[in-house]
């Protein structure tokens, strides 16, 4: 195989799995802060893409506005969500939780097919214009957008995280959630902020992508399970371990597709996951939980 | 502790209205409604088993529903073999599939057995579609005759009604009585916590392996009843969005119970054809609760999670329907 | 405890007794009184991955049951078509039919959407003894022959030939494959590896995706690596625009062609100038001028197109098409039977249809083809400046 093949493959596989990340990145930080699994998360990407098309199109919004007003617009969904249909459940207990955002995931997909159609929407490149050739493989220009706001996520993120209080006091959150309350923390602000964090993350993930591939009201699932797969193939409640672990995904299922057959991209990328789950269960970059007596 | 005659009323009452229903019931449809009902119930009382007594968390079942369907179909219409033949292969099948799962998965806790388990369900699916010879792939598996024991053919709507229930009511009083016994006590001991039941001279590891083959023995089941009721499957009934709504109805249901899981899913699977099932129902509103059924379903799932947080279960519970002398003692403490 | 388990026994026992000792008898499908109106069912994905198709398909239903029964009905009856929503779904395709079936009485069952869902419906509709006439194009549903069931579209194993001829014609005889593993797919698939040897053609390369999936490059790259003369492609949703684009983007000259699937105004639109050049082949409803602007077929279609934008203001796609013929050719045979009739009676009227002039093109069945369609409906297509125009032009 030539350098420029294996390369393109590569760059494919770094397309997908920067998808992946952002999903994951979503999906890790409402379980760091909850314990939860939020089964909306591939609803969030939807919405990215179905709100901004709908405020380039219906509402005649330029480009960027429009990027701007979808992703902050899902951002919003996020966080009416948590107050409505998690926040009420006192008790907090994450399963309950799990199974709230399994009903919120079947509303918003369906309000949204209501509300939008159920036609697949398409979306301009935020820059227009042919694909960069590197080195023999061609990178479309959308692509460095996407690989562009992953890495600003990631270094937003960590910024938020070391940086600021707010983003210290989610930390804290993460690892004790009594111990942070001790201390003054506003836990329940912290999970508001946590689904607000993640519906971001997921619609940013959503445009992104939509010029590549159009968005229609139920291209949520997919995305949902590939990021949560890579979130657990990373360590769950690790943002490294997200992104990491949906950069890996994505390779594996590209360079499956190169080696072995583009029928069995999918199991293929499933035993590896859970060979790496039987192998190490707490994921690459997890903690080993250590039970509490 | 209520007198045995009450007790008995508040199970025996339910049983008996399940059993009657055909007697009562004319349309076709309806009945046919409510056996697919029936088959949901089936596969959540090993799911209540599993998950809300022993606490673990299943994503995949759905994968063990198409074991047992596919097997049932190919060992009756590629095999020639007799429905109970296919039934009890249906069910074996399934167990071993369980069996080949939960030991290597044992290991994982909460999240990552949920990963494993929805991992399993996926790869059960891609087999289903690439196995064509198995399986018939993408174009499902045609001419699945009727559930048929020493010649006599359970064609009506009512027959396959009352085989679906009195194998779904046969399940739960098997787990009923598996609850009742040490097996129930070391499940919630396991549920609550390991170390600790380990520590009491439970041995988890046997426990949770065979609580797990039993689920995925009901689901098979479950599977192959599917099967024969409706004649053609295919590999888009068994996904992961059945398995999470599969999970769903037990959650719904709550825990600690096989009542609650039961309830949960008869009326989460009747939801989308309320308008059906319901007579008189005027057609503009029978129309709009069908262009708005999916969305009433997921609100529904919120709203009942919010406002019941011991599911259905815990309402059974206040309702005073339903208390054991385990639950009692435990209330009292 | 003990009497708890015994007394449930005892109650499943003695009530399967019971129902072993009988029930009502199935009644036969009636046909129903002169006065009220004939109900027809329709099983379509108005939700699901299906619901773009099955959009197109209630619009015509609706605009042309209301033309049917403006003209008269038949004979002086009102038809009703009750719709139910399949969400793509096989278990809810089945339900479904079931519902259709025994609460509804329906006569004859047009759908499902997809390929899969008339599958599934198959069994129901056989155990009933009403026919099926499906808007879905998989191959399988008149492969596998059932007398009852009847097909719209032009199937893949129609199709799939008249295209390898026409990329013969080009001097592209090493064929590179991309489908989707899903049913229309994988149908269309297995017809053209069935078909090549007789095309003359060999494949060069065989790549498979998941509908869903939202990168094809990496297959792509595979294909171009083999050295095609061209890309065939099988699908029939948004993926064809995602493949659209991914070839632009790596640079792939070699043409891209492909077939009914892709002849959605959503293809050309969602690959803007991506889709320029695209090859299809379908029917001549994309362009009605090819039937020749005095015959029959052109008044037809024309009008149809016309009344469907008037109401829904968009032009009707190929599915539109498909439930229009399939409502057609069945109320056509129902005009042709006497006011009581059986189901037996209105199954072979509608095998006897001959010269049906439809969306789809001309229908004539017969006891071994219910597909009524030949080469002569299908036409070649490129794809120019956004529209369809004909290949050669």
């Amino acid at each position: 195989m030539e350098l420029s093949e294996l390369l393109q493959f590569a760059v494919a596989g770094l397309k997908n799995g920067s998808v992946y990340a952002l999903v994951a990145l979503g999906f890790t930080i409402v379980f760091a802060s909850t314990g939860v699994i939020n089964f909306a998360q591939g609803e969030f990407y939807m919405l990215g893409g179905m709100l901004s098309v709908f405020a380039l199109q219906a509402l005649g919004f330029p480009l960027v506005l429009a990027v701007v007003a979808g992703v902050l617009a899902t951002t919003a969904i996020g966080v009416v969500f948590e107050l409505l249909a998690i926040r009420p459940r006192k008790d907090g207990d994450p399963l309950a939780l799990i199974i709230i955002t399994v009903g919120g995931s079947i509303l918003l997909q369906s309000l949204t097919r209501h509300a939008l159609g159920p036609d697949e929407l398409p979306f301009p490149a935020f820059t227009p214009g042919p694909s960069i050739l590197v080195a023999g493989a061609a990178i479309e220009r959308q692509t460095l957008w996407m690989w562009a706001l992953t890495a600003a996520a990631v270094v937003a993120l960590t910024v938020l995280y070391r940086r600021t209080a707010f983003g210290k006091a989610m930390r804290a959150c993460a690892i004790d959630r009594d111990g942070a309350r001790l201390m003054g923390v506003d836990t329940r602000m912290m999970v508001t902020a946590s689904f607000g964090l993640a519906a971001m993350l997921g619609a940013l993930a959503g445009i992104a992508t939509t010029p590549l591939t159009q968005t229609a009201f139920n291209v949520g699932a997919r995305v949902g399970l590939k990021g949560f797969a890579a979130a657990i193939l990373g360590g769950l409640g690790n943002p490294v371990g997200a992104v990491i672990g949906g950069l890996l995904l994505g390779l594996i299922e590209s360079l499956s597709v190169a080696f072995l057959s583009s029928t069995y991209k999918d199991v293929i990328a499933l035993v590896v996951l859970l060979l790496v789950l039987f192998v190490r269960p707490q994921g690459i970059l997890g903690r080993r939980e250590r039970e509490k007596v | 502790m209520r007198r045995p005659a009450v007790r008995l009323m508040s199970y025996g009452i339910p049983v008996l209205l399940v059993m009657v229903a055909p007697l009562l019931v004319e349309d076709r449809f309806v009945l046919k409604v409510l056996t697919f009902v029936g088959i949901n119930a089936l596969v959540v009382v090993g799911l209540a088993l599993l998950f809300g007594y022993a606490g673990q968390v299943s994503l995949g079942h759905a994968g063990f529903v198409g074991l047992g369907a596919y097997t049932s179909a190919y060992a009756t219409v590629r095999l020639g073999w007799p429905w109970l033949g296919g039934m009890a292969a249906a069910a074996l099948v399934a167990s071993l599939g369980g069996l080949l799962l939960a030991l290597p998965s044992l290991r994982l806790r909460g999240h990552y057995l949920a990963m494993a388990t929805l991992g399993f369900g996926e790869i059960m699916f891609i087999a289903f579609v690439e196995a064509e010879s198995l399986t018939g792939g993408v174009d499902g598996f045609t001419g699945i005759q009727f559930a048929s024991v020493a010649g006599f053919d359970f064609r009506t709507p009512a027959q396959n009604y009352w085989l679906v229930w009195g194998v779904t009511l046969l399940a739960a009083a098997v787990a009923y009585n598996i609850v009742r016994l040490r097996p129930g006590r070391a499940m919630r001991a396991l549920h609550g916590s390991e170390l600790g039941a380990r520590a009491c001279g439970v041995d988890i590891v046997r426990l949770k392996v065979q609580v797990f083959v039993l689920s995925a023995a009901l689901a098979g089941l479950a599977g192959a009843l599917y099967a024969h009721l409706v004649g053609f499957i295919s590999p888009s009934i068994f996904t992961l969005h059945f398995s999470v709504i599969l999970l769903a109805m037990t959650v719904l249901g709550g825990t600690n119970s096989i009542a609650g899981p039961v309830v949960a899913a008869s009326l989460l699977t009747l939801l989308p054809y309320v308008d059906a099932v319901l007579p008189g129902v005027p057609e503009s509103v029978a129309s709009f609760l069908s262009d708005w059924e999916t969305d009433i379903y997921g609100l529904a799932i919120i709203v009942v999670m919010l406002f019941a947080p011991g599911g259905v279960a815990g309402l059974l519970r206040r309702a005073g329907v339903r208390r054991t002398r385990v639950e009692k003692g435990r209330e009292a403490a | 405890m003990r009497m708890r388990l015994g007394v449930v026994c005892v109650a499943v026992a003695s009530l399967v007794v019971a129902g072993i000792s009988g029930c009502a008898a199935d009644g036969e499908n009636g046909a129903g009184s002169a006065e009220e109106p004939i109900k027809i069912g329709a099983i379509l994905s108005e939700t699901g991955s299906y619901a773009g198709l099955g959009e197109s398909e209630i619009n015509a239903i609706q605009l042309e049951v209301d033309a049917i029964n403006e003209a008269g009905g038949v004979n002086g009856r009102e038809i009703q078509v009750i719709i139910e929503d399949d969400g793509t779904d096989e278990a809810r395709a089945v339900a479904a039919a079931t519902k259709l079936i025994d609460q509804d009485e329906v006569v004859a069952i047009l759908g499902a959407t997809g390929t899969g869902q008339t599958m599934a419906v198959r069994n129901e509709v056989r155990r009933a003894g009403i026919p099926l006439v499906s808007m879905a194009g998989g191959s399988v549903i008149t492969d596998d022959f059932d007398p009852l069931v009847f097909q719209t579209p032009w199937p893949n194993r129609l199709v799939v030939p008249y295209i390898l001829d026409v990329m013969a014609e080009q001097g592209w005889t090493e064929v590179a494959l991309i489908t989707d593993a899903g049913g229309y797919g994988k149908d269309g698939r297995d017809v053209i590896l069935g078909a090549v040897d007789e095309a003359g053609a060999t494949i060069v390369a065989d790549e498979t995706f998941n509908p869903g999936d939202t990168d094809m490059s990496a297959q792509l790259t595979k294909i171009r690596a083999a050295e095609p003369d061209a890309i065939l492609m099988w699908t029939a949703g948004s993926e064809a625009v995602t493949i659209a684009k991914n070839r632009v983007q790596l640079g792939i000259d070699m043409p891209l062609v492909g077939g009914p699937g892709i002849a959605r105004r959503e293809f050309a639109e969602g690959a803007g100038g991506d889709a320029e050049g695209v090859i299809l082949a379908a029917g001549k409803i994309l362009l009605p001028e090819t039937y020749g602007e005095d015959t029959e077929a052109y008044q037809v279609v024309t009008d149809f197109i016309g009344r469907y934008e008037e109401r829904f203001g968009e032009q009707p796609d190929i599915f539109a098409g498909h439930a229009y013929d399939a409502l057609h050719l069945t109320v056509e045979a129902l005009k042709r039977l006497p006011a009581e009739f059986t189901s037996e009676a209105l199954r072979d009227e509608i095998e006897a249809t001959e010269g049906f002039v439809g969306m789809d093109g001309t229908f004539t069945f017969s006891a071994d083809d219910h597909n009524g369609l030949t080469e002569d409906d299908l036409f070649t297509y490129r794809i120019s400046g956004g529209d369809w125009v004909a290949l050669d032009e």
